[in-house]
């Protein structure tokens, strides 16, 4: 790989944006130890996380949910995203121009205008509302952020791979899983990433398409806002990032494995 | 990839429909948060052999919102008498058969004497009265009046909140002047907004969702916001050190309902557990859980905690009501306050 | 003849998107030309009253203040996160990189809002670090100010702007800079001249990921904002609940998604003639 010295200039700005994103997690994490409920520190106590673990099922449940959303329309929206770059972008076709704007509208619409709109379009058709609208809701609003950057990974990639390839008689599906694909890698992988993202934080949409009982955790966590977010979601928090780290170093470790194989 | 991608997708789908398939009868409720103790749910489930989803809002108008774009499903909802009559006059309500409501004897007379939005509850039973007041940090804070013109004080300049609620600010200065917070008269309103131009050179922000936390970590020394509100973000020792006071010249006040939608399908469930809310015992359970004052006469025997102030407290306040089309005089003060 | 088997790739994007996406926006749009209904949703009759609404000195103030806003946020994340990406691009860990940086947003927003209240309130961490230190005697005023706004937004949205740049940047030929640097330029001008132009791609996509959703922000300034916090976000929310305004709220929409969508086409125009020079069409491709 590229050994080459990494510049002063970036290396520090790496790391101030490491402090940067980090800095509120330290905090959280030492307020899910703190005995008070208000950010003052009143003395060290397990209580919160206590609480988590033996009295918080309905938390639990929509923390369950909003991770079967996120990974799913993330899932979704990525498969999507992706083959639509892809055939944009190497292919002609009619309607090229209006497909690739309409592509990347959902990311202009403001939020709450999407969300009273899929409400009043899947009221129209009498969609039962529930975590499969919801569903529906995510996929929609991440496939242009997959699309996007799906699009910008490929844009200035030098075509005559691909030409020398169908020239060789290479099959559609060989090309696509041989050369495009991992050629998109990094790009698939950011896709992935900005869609879990996006559906693990959204409110404004999910509230207006989630029916009874269908509540995710960011309206578990909103319909707390006037009468205090409990510090129990602090410790929520803390486990969920120890466990995403604890499973990223895994996977890497993972695929090191294999590589050496 | 194809056939991944479908096992995929039909994995969600089985997800998706194992989540709502249930046998018990369930009772669908749409309602703010905490504003009903867990263990009352729970004990209506046990004696009901029923299951209860409860949902949750955070503002009538969000509520409204969803519901009147198409959001459907639920059975009970709990709005703020202004909006009950909003969703009377949008044909959103079922009207109550009071016959399968026996504790409605139960209620306070004067406070039902109040209710001018739904006379002589044909659609909706009270829940809980109540209104936003003041809360003052005294640790921090002396020599004041009980009264709205603490926001005058240039002392506490960048110490203080209001909500962020027009009707609720507006309200404040109305009554202040000696006016009624549901005036549509634009002399009236124009001195108001006067006063609120006044309060906002003081205070830090309008803010109706993380100031009760600033308050409790000391960051705000004066904040406009429900009790329970505040009172539930304070840990227990230090409330000592604060103290909740409705304004002597009064308030704008709510009083927060039971209704059931038009389009319920399990009316009778719905009947059942208004009822049982107003069970005598259960709801003193509910009034010590929000130290809100009692509408439940007979309840009162049983309540054993103080509430943050008594129904006589409210003398001076007045309902907020529907403005109807006159709301646009409210929006456009408070846009020209607001920026 | 070689089949176009490009239809196939498109086909779920655009019948996702025309059922999901084209039928809503077309709901709006008709919504933007109807009359409102005195408690929220519209009665069928054709008005412009929302259009005409449009035109206030008040919405024009707030337009004004909310472009400042993103700006000023898009410009600072795009400044993190080039050099960012640049960082994750070049090294020998990328995918554990790249998990770090978006872990973090992996917890609910509203918590990590907190947090910076937290650290930046009038006794939080950073006031008392400072006065410890004794470099201030009385508190910073950080939050509930313009400033909070932008630090909180550019917190929000610099991931989403970190990865699209990544993307691209991985897939440049850092052989170039080198020849550059051997031609006698500068490490500044060739990441200029060289780097700069090969991933303009990219960095149009992190400016939209950062500038449009910090354009239409409305709880992060309704969270750390002062007394005069409204943006875009906040005004269309208010129509939409508390005023009940749908057609207006639907106009605004209407016209913020016209005007994004006439400066993204010029600049696809821009972008697709200049690539055109370089002799590169990979649209007649399979033609």
């Amino acid at each position: 790989m590229h050994n080459s010295k990494r510049g002063l200039y970036s290396t520090s700005l790496f790391i101030f944006t490491l402090i940067f994103f980090y800095t509120p997690l330290l905090v959280l994490t030492f307020f899910s130890f703190n005995a008070s409920k208000t950010m003052v520190w009143q003395g060290f106590s397990w209580q919160w996380y206590q609480q988590l673990f033996l009295d918080s099922p309905n938390l639990w449940d929509a923390f369950s949910k909003s991770l079967i959303i996120a990974i799913s329309s993330a899932t979704v929206s990525t498969i999507i995203g992706t083959l639509g770059a892809i055939g944009l972008y190497w292919y002609s076709i009619k309607f090229k121009k209006t497909i690739n704007l309409i592509a990347f509208l959902p990311l202009l619409l403001p939020e709450i205008i999407l969300g009273v709109s899929l409400l009043i379009f899947f009221a129209g058709i009498g969609l039962k509302l529930g975590l499969f609208t919801i569903f529906l809701a995510h996929t929609t609003f991440n496939i242009p952020y997959v699309f996007l950057i799906i699009m910008s990974r490929l844009d200035e990639f030098d075509n005559s791979i691909i030409e020398a390839a169908h020239d060789l008689g290479a099959k559609e599906l060989d090309v696509l899983f041989k050369i495009i694909l991992p050629m998109c890698f990094p790009a698939i992988m950011a896709g992935f990433l900005i869609s879990v993202t996006l559906s693990l934080e959204d409110f404004v949409i999910t509230f207006f398409v989630a029916g009874p009982g269908a509540t995710t955790l960011p309206l578990y966590i909103y319909s707390m806002i006037r009468f205090g977010v409990s510090p129990i979601i602090n410790c929520l928090s803390v486990i969920l990032i120890v466990g995403s780290i604890l499973l990223a170093i895994s996977t890497v470790k993972f695929y090191k494995y294999l590589f050496q194989k | 990839m194809k056939t991944k991608a479908i096992l995929m997708l039909l994995l969600v789908v089985t997800i998706f429909i194992g989540c709502s398939s249930d046998k018990k009868d369930t009772l669908y409720i749409y309602n703010w948060t905490y504003y009903i103790p867990d263990s009352i749910v729970k004990d209506f489930e046990h004696q009901y052999n029923v299951k209860v989803v409860y949902d949750v809002f955070s503002s009538n108008e969000e509520m409204f919102a969803k519901l009147k774009a198409g959001g459907k499903g639920y059975d009970v909802v709990f709005p703020s008498g202004d909006f009950v009559k909003i969703m009377i006059k949008e044909k959103m309500l079922a009207s109550l058969d009071k016959s399968k409501l026996p504790n409605i004897k139960y209620l306070d007379k004067n406070v039902l004497a109040k209710i001018s939005y739904d006379p002589g509850n044909l659609y909706s039973l009270p829940y809980m009265i109540g209104t936003a007041g003041i809360a003052v940090n005294k640790e921090k804070v002396a020599n004041y009046e009980h009264s709205s013109n603490i926001f005058n004080r240039k002392d506490l300049q960048g110490k203080m909140t209001m909500l962020d609620d027009m009707r609720e600010v507006l309200g404040l200065a109305l009554k202040s002047l000696g006016y009624s917070v549901n005036t549509t008269d634009n002399q009236q309103l124009a001195q108001a907004q006067k006063v609120v131009q006044g309060w906002k050179q003081n205070i830090l922000k309008f803010d109706a969702e993380s100031f009760a936390k600033g308050f409790a970590s000391g960051e705000f020394l004066v904040v406009q916001g429900y009790a329970e509100n505040i009172f539930l973000e304070v840990d227990t020792p230090n409330r000592s050190h604060i103290e909740f006071f409705i304004p002597k010249e009064g308030s704008a006040m709510y009083i927060d309902n039971m209704v059931i939608l038009k389009d319920s399908k399990n009316q009778d469930l719905a009947y059942a557990f208004i009822n049982y809310i107003h069970e005598p015992q259960v709801y003193a359970k509910i009034c010590d859980f929000l130290k809100l004052p009692a509408v439940n006469t007979e309840s009162r025997k049983y309540i054993k905690e103080k509430p943050h102030y008594q129904l006589e407290d409210l003398k001076n306040c007045e309902l907020k009501e529907d403005l109807g089309p006159d709301l646009e005089k409210y929006n456009k003060i408070w846009e020209e306050i607001r920026i | 003849m070689k089949k176009n088997y490009g239809y196939y790739y498109i086909t779920p994007l655009a019948l996702w998107l025309s059922l999901f996406f084209v039928i809503p926006l077309g709901i709006i749009f008709i919504f933007s030309f109807l009359e409102k209904g005195l408690y929220g949703g519209v009665n069928l009759h054709f008005s412009l009253a929302a259009y005409k609404a449009l035109i206030s000195p008040s919405l024009l103030k707030i337009l004004w203040a909310t472009l400042y806003m993103a700006t000023a946020s898009t410009f600072l994340i795009i400044m993190l996160a080039l050099p960012t990406a640049y960082f994750i691009a070049r090294s020998q860990h990328k995918n554990a990189l790249l998990f770090l940086i978006i872990i973090p947003f992996w917890t609910n927003f509203l918590i990590r809002i907190y947090a910076w209240i937290a650290i930046l309130g009038n006794n939080g961490f950073l006031n008392q670090f400072l006065l410890k230190l004794g470099l201030i005697h009385d508190y910073i005023q950080f939050l509930y100010n313009p400033l909070a706004v932008i630090i909180v937004i550019t917190y929000t949205y610099l991931p989403f702007a970190i990865l699209p740049l990544y993307s691209t940047i991985e897939k440049f030929d850092f052989s170039l800079l080198e020849a550059a640097r051997d031609l006698g330029s500068s490490k500044f001008q060739s990441i200029l001249l060289v780097l700069l132009p090969n991933i303009r791609s990219g960095i149009f996509s992190a400016v939209l990921f950062s500038f449009i959703p910090a354009f239409g922000a409305y709880a992060i300034p309704a969270l750390v904002g002062g007394s005069s916090s409204f943006m875009l976000g906040n005004i269309i929310a208010r129509e939409l609940t508390v005023t009940r305004n749908w057609p207006l709220a639907s106009a605004i929409s209407t016209v913020l998604t016209l005007v994004t969508m006439l400066g993204v086409l010029v600049f696809m125009r821009q972008n697709s003639l200049s690539s055109r020079k370089q002799t590169k069409e990979p649209s007649t491709n399979n033609a």
